[in-house]
């Protein structure tokens, strides 16, 4: 088996579609439509809000599965020297994580309508994970991937709340408790890994900047009433992000809607 | 109520451990050294094939047993310091070249169409080693002297026999042809003679040496 698993080559059964992040982007349908015509903060009485709840749900599942390919390629490209063991044993313990949210994310997929594969999947998440400085690659996927994931659980949380639905608000908290251990994962081997070395920390920042921009999607994320995922402050501070690093989340994802806008 | 004065042994009258066992400090560190070894590697191939297999049953199973591998190495790394082995690095080894080669070609497979053969390797040649030198461990060493490698391996032996059961019911729900069961026992006769050749996880005597229990019972 190769070291570093190319996004491309990523293994699923006949269910799944794959769609390129490039013409996602540039799907003509989301060029065309207005600011104001963009879905907005995820919430019961949107008129697509069943539809727009399963197809994130689905996003959930399918990010799912790439987070815990990723953790289980950290665990297998680097070897000791170049990746403590006790970090290895954090991505280990990781991949166990991953797989429990895979087999609640498809349960609560069924739960709320959807089935595996009715929205495409794209590999970006995994992307992340595909770094060949483990440093870099940590703060990737558990600094701003594990990131995106507590802001999207807990937008989810947060709807299961306002719909009166117990089980969704249940799993999401759940599953919500594992992400803020992962990226206070992510917070704390940054910085022991880099404690003498702050050329490299300074590296590892600036891409996990480039991953933060990326999964903003062009206004997807952020704080307005707009965004359909909502950055959840309170959670990151628990996981070892400060404010200047919160609030510099949030100005790009402004930037990056204002851009889209 | 009981009569304070009277004595008492310090062993309950059903607690049949006796003293010594077969290890001494060093035999059982060599060991457990080796032990350490392998259960890195097998949790890291298990994390490096998740993203390689389509199938999500698999693919999530791969997830669990990988914690569960590398939980088993945390113990055992754990155990060498107490083991007087103040440098573990020296004792984290395969016991052998064959050792090595038989994990070489246990984690060559990546193919997405070669899950039967990855599940083969695990769960029909190595958990079945494992289960084997971990219970050969346990029935060997003094229960008194060598007690907490005895608790490690009471609760390793519980995760192997479990995750050992649950592949092999995944295999067998994956072998469905004729060719498949052909393609099962062809990878698990390459594999079993790998290893045989290394004489076990631990090398030769990983399950004791056969004239030990001869001359026990001339």
């Amino acid at each position: 088996m190769r070291k570093i698993f190319p996004a491309e080559d990523l293994a699923r059964d006949g269910r799944f579609r794959r769609a390129r992040m490039e013409d996602r982007f540039e799907d003509p349908r989301a060029q065309l439509a207005p600011s104001g015509r963009r879905g907005g903060k995820l919430s019961p009485d949107r008129p697509d809000a069943a539809h727009a709840a399963r197809q994130m749900m689905h996003g959930i599942f399918v990010g799912e599965i790439q987070a815990l390919e990723g953790a289980g390629r950290t665990v297998w490209d680097f070897d000791d020297d170049e990746a403590p063991f006790a970090l290895k044993l954090d991505m280990a313990r990781q991949c166990w994580d991953e797989a429990r949210h895979t087999e609640i994310s498809v349960k609560l997929g069924e739960h709320m309508g959807t089935e595996i594969g009715e929205f495409a999947e794209t590999t970006f998440l995994y992307q992340a994970s595909c770094n060949p400085d483990p440093v870099l690659r940590l703060t990737g996927v558990n600094r701003a991937l594990e990131g995106l994931a507590i802001d999207v659980f807990n937008t989810m949380r947060e709807f299961g709340i306002a719909c009166g639905d117990p089980v969704l608000t249940f799993c999401e908290d759940w599953m919500l408790a594992d992400e803020v251990t992962h990226v206070k994962m992510g917070s704390d081997w940054l910085r022991r890994l880099t404690e003498h070395d702050p050329e490299r920390r300074e590296r590892a920042l600036e891409f996990q900047r480039v991953v933060d921009k990326l999964f903003s999607f062009r206004g997807f994320r952020g704080e307005a009433d707009e965004n359909p995922i909502q950055l959840a402050r309170t959670f990151r501070r628990m996981a070892g992000f400060d404010d200047a690093e919160i609030d510099e989340i949030a100005a790009v994802s402004k930037e990056d809607d204002v851009l889209a806008g | 109520m009981a009569d304070p004065d009277a004595p008492r042994s310090p062993f309950a009258p059903w607690d049949r451990r006796e003293l010594p066992g077969l290890f001494t400090v060093e035999e059982s560190a060599r060991r457990v050294g080796h032990y350490a070894w392998i259960e890195m590697r097998l949790f890291e191939a298990l994390g490096g094939w998740v993203a390689t297999v389509p199938e999500l049953d698999v693919k999530t199973m791969l997830g669990r047993h990988c914690y569960h591998h590398a939980w088993h190495a945390e113990l055992w790394v754990k155990r060498l310091p107490e083991l007087r082995e103040m440098r573990p690095e020296r004792l984290i080894k395969a016991p052998n070249a064959e050792m090595e080669a038989f994990v070489a070609a246990l984690t060559e497979p990546e193919a997405p169409g070669l899950t039967i053969e990855k599940l083969v390797g695990v769960f029909r040649v190595l958990l079945p080693r494992k289960i084997g030198a971990y219970t050969y461990h346990l029935a060997a060493t003094s229960r008194i002297t060598d007690g907490p490698t005895i608790r490690s391996l009471g609760h390793i032996l519980d995760d192997e026999t479990t995750d050992w059961r649950e592949g092999e019911m995944t295999l067998q729900s994956l072998i469905q042809t004729d060719d498949e069961v052909a393609r099962a026992a062809r990878r698990q006769a390459e594999l079993e003679t790998l290893i045989n050749r290394a004489g076990g996880i631990a090398g030769p005597g990983t399950l004791g040496q056969p004239q030990e229990s001869r001359v026990g019972a001339a």
